[in-house]
């Protein structure tokens, strides 16, 4: 799984920044076409979601997109083949 | 299913300013009304008037969008036509205690089986800042430039004084206490009420040295204190910390109710 904002919902509030325990969204710099500073990912991999979510079947933590008052955040499934990008943590 | 099956996708992004509270309050509501494994045709989502009663606009459900402070009427109506219907009720402070005020103790004192969440914004957002029956002391809006001098409502209070049978307080902040007290709700019969406090960095913050949405989140975060440790201190003779908000179940009891699913 694979996590998204969708920047056509995506108001540019920052409330994720706020409630991700792993700090993977980061307040964005650039306006996109709408002119909203849509929030950057910070290595999305770590998201535990994204790894565990297909194995236990349910959404694991889930703030993030809980408190998106746009409902912008959601978790795809990737292309067969797509690049897989792996996170250690120390 | 998820709560993303709920919501209308070619209605979305929805009229809400950037981080208003209102749209986490609807994920959790839906979230909420899937877990209980309520049905798309047997769910009724009733609003009134404010941005709050936006909200059943952006649900694929049967929904009421009704006149200012009679929400609550037209879901007693629908309750008692068609018990077998679960009456989600959105409304806003404005609607629910101004506007609305006597539907709603008279709601609670019938105990009709409906879920009434009401987003607490504090002030009348939509119609420009105006200040509300529970906007806080000293609070700044647009009619009450210098501060507000009224004390404000305690809608939970009221609930539980005028007999409502689920009576619970969280934020926008608290999201996922806030999905399990709707849920609760959703399955206590009679009147459950739950407030949900919810920030407006546009008409609200903005006037109360709250500029970003971020600011007032962090408030709640703050200033939450839940009810069980607010009963201690009282009990211990401690003063509360001032412009505390008290969260969680007020209260829960079994009183008779009207229009139960049978």
């Amino acid at each position: 799984m694979k996590l998204v904002i969708d920047e056509k919902r995506c108001k540019g509030c920052n409330l994720c920044t706020m409630v991700c325990p792993y700090k993977i969204y980061k307040p964005g710099k650039k306006p996109n076409e709408r002119g909203i500073v849509v929030p950057e990912l910070d290595r999305p991999e770590r998201c535990p979601n994204c790894r565990l979510q297909a194995l236990y079947g349910r959404t694991l933590c889930g703030m993030c997109q809980m408190i998106c008052p746009d409902q912008a955040i959601s978790w795809v499934e990737e292309k067969p083949g797509e690049k897989k990008k792996v996170a250690i943590e120390f | 299913m998820t709560f993303s099956d709920w919501l209308r996708a070619d209605r979305l992004p929805h009229i809400f300013c950037a981080g208003c509270g209102n749209g986490t309050v609807i994920n959790c509501t839906l979230n909420a009304v899937d877990q209980a494994g309520l049905e798309k045709e047997e769910t009724v989502f009733v609003s009134g008037i404010g941005c709050s009663s936006r909200a059943p606009g952006y649900i694929v459900t049967d929904s009421l969008h009704t006149t200012h402070g009679r929400a609550l009427a037209f879901a007693t109506g629908i309750k008692m036509a068609n018990p077998a219907l679960s009456v989600v009720v959105f409304t806003g402070d404005g609607d629910l205690a101004a506007i609305g005020g006597n539907h709603f103790i008279h709601a609670c004192r019938r105990n009709i089986d409906l879920t009434v969440v009401c987003m607490n914004n504090m002030i009348y957002g939509m119609t420009g800042g105006q200040g509300s029956p529970t906007t806080p002391r000293m609070a700044l809006s647009t009619t009450t430039p210098y501060g507000s001098a009224e004390p404000a409502f305690d809608l939970c209070e009221l609930a539980i004084a005028a007999g409502a049978n689920y009576v619970s307080r969280w934020t926008s902040y608290h999201v996922k206490e806030l999905t399990r007290a709707i849920l609760a709700g959703l399955r206590t019969p009679g009147l459950s009420f739950i407030e949900a406090m919810v920030q407006c960095p546009t008409n609200f913050g903005r006037r109360n040295r709250y500029r970003q949405p971020l600011d007032q989140v962090e408030y709640f975060k703050t200033h939450g204190m839940l009810v069980e440790k607010v009963r201690r201190l009282q009990e211990e003779g401690q003063e509360i910390p001032p412009e505390t908000i008290v969260l969680g179940e007020l209260a829960r009891r079994n009183r008779p109710a009207m229009g139960v699913k049978t």
